[in-house]
């Protein structure tokens, strides 16, 4: 075993080293300077670029419009990856509906002290507030589906915390089931709203008419009446954030089925 | 060597520093536990890098959305030289979700192995059998 320590020791000095070394020369691809790489000013000059409309993707920002358009098919896939993973610890999970009503258990106060619960009773709207404008606003200031879905979580961990699941599951009607049927509706979403834009823009993932896609002449509508919607981008923050929010919620409300219940489900 | 950049190999040195260290957790933990914080560490350390080498220096910095919607030609330059780099941003915004479900994940895998096995030691679920 010192024989194994001194080599992982050695190594990890040995990393350290080289990675300086390399940072010092000058080995690193970038730092940071008052210039940024070219891939870069390219996306930030062409993103609302309304007099040389072949780039576009008529959104003023920058990182929503390279999320959803530029780079989309990647987020597309990341959105993947988070499938798999909240239906892979679904599925490490998968009991029947948990019915956490033992005897006795209805008339014992749940949850911790008045303050806490009179504070989360103000904040939780707010949260809600602020997550519902990040996702609306998304394709005009920073912001978006990710973003918002990460914030509007905190809301049910709040409420989780300090009133109890069974508040979450019973008053808010926000059971397991319910959770996996908005997550896989955001989802859904998603690809319809790629197959639509395919049909109607010719590109996929591409919310504006593109150079090399030559069955693509018109883009899609960037805004509905006074409703800037920037193509594609609105409705894929939106599904985006229906995914994200209510894939955690999910996996939040199976991390707080208590121990006890589940050694008893499962016969341990 | 100006004092700027000094801080700046600092900040890198700082940085891989937490990396390695937490390297080290991935590799030496000796519960299932140990090396999960040692993985997010890990994973968020190389998202701060990652944002880091997107920064821009220079007196006048914007975030990288243009504050109006029909820009003249002379505000588009303008946003181009004044604005950080978005694509490291990009890249963070999704990884950070995604690296956090990943997490969860894993907590649920170390959880079940808690559960069916009594205990997360490595060592110790290593040498059972069946």
């Amino acid at each position: 075993m010192k024989v194994k320590d001194t080599i992982i020791g050695i190594a990890a000095a040995l990393l350290l080293i080289a990675v300086m070394a390399a940072i010092v020369g000058g080995g690193t691809a970038y730092t940071p300077s008052t210039e940024i790489r070219r891939l870069a000013e390219f996306y930030l000059k062409h993103c609302i670029n309304v007099y040389n409309t072949t780039w576009w993707t008529s959104s003023p920002a920058t990182v929503t419009s390279m999320v959803w358009d530029y780079r989309g098919i990647d987020t597309y896939y990341e959105t993947s990856v988070f499938f798999l993973a909240v239906i892979g610890s679904t599925a490490l999970f998968r009991i029947a509906e948990v019915k956490l009503r033992a005897e006795g258990e209805e008339k014992r106060e749940l949850g911790l002290s008045t303050i806490v619960k009179t504070s989360t009773r103000i904040v939780f709207p707010l949260i809600s507030i602020v997550s519902a404008s990040v996702v609306l606003h998304g394709h005009l200031n920073p912001g978006g589906g990710f973003q918002a879905g990460s914030i509007l979580v905190v809301g049910p961990l709040l409420l989780m915390a300090s009133f109890s699941r069974r508040y979450l599951e019973d008053r808010l009607r926000l059971s397991r089931a319910r959770c996996i049927a908005l997550f896989t509706t955001g989802l859904i979403s998603i690809i319809l709203v790629v197959a639509l834009s395919f049909a109607i823009g010719g590109a996929l993932m591409q919310n504006q008419p593109k150079p090399w896609s030559p069955k693509s002449p018109w883009g899609l509508l960037t805004k509905i009446g006074p409703l800037e919607i920037s193509g594609t981008l609105f409705f894929f923050d939106l599904a985006e954030f229906l995914v994200v929010s209510f894939g955690f919620t999910l996996l939040f409300l199976l991390l707080s089925i208590p121990e006890r219940e589940f050694r008893r489900l499962l016969g341990l | 060597m100006s004092i700027e950049h000094f801080l700046q190999l600092y900040c890198y040195a700082a940085l891989i520093v937490i990396m390695v260290i937490s390297l080290y957790g991935i590799v030496r933990g000796a519960s299932l536990t140990k090396k999960l914080i040692a993985l997010t560490i890990f994973g968020d350390v190389a998202n701060v890098l990652i944002i880091y080498v997107g920064f821009r220096l220079g007196e006048k910095v914007f975030v990288p959305a243009l504050p109006t919607l029909e820009p003249s030609p002379e505000e588009v330059a303008w946003f181009a030289s004044v604005a950080v780099d978005p694509v490291p941003q990009c890249l963070v915004l999704t990884a950070i979700v995604i690296n956090m479900a990943v997490t969860l994940f894993l907590a649920f895998l170390v959880i079940q192995a808690y559960r069916l096995y009594g205990t997360t030691a490595v060592k110790k679920i290593a040498k059972l059998r069946g």
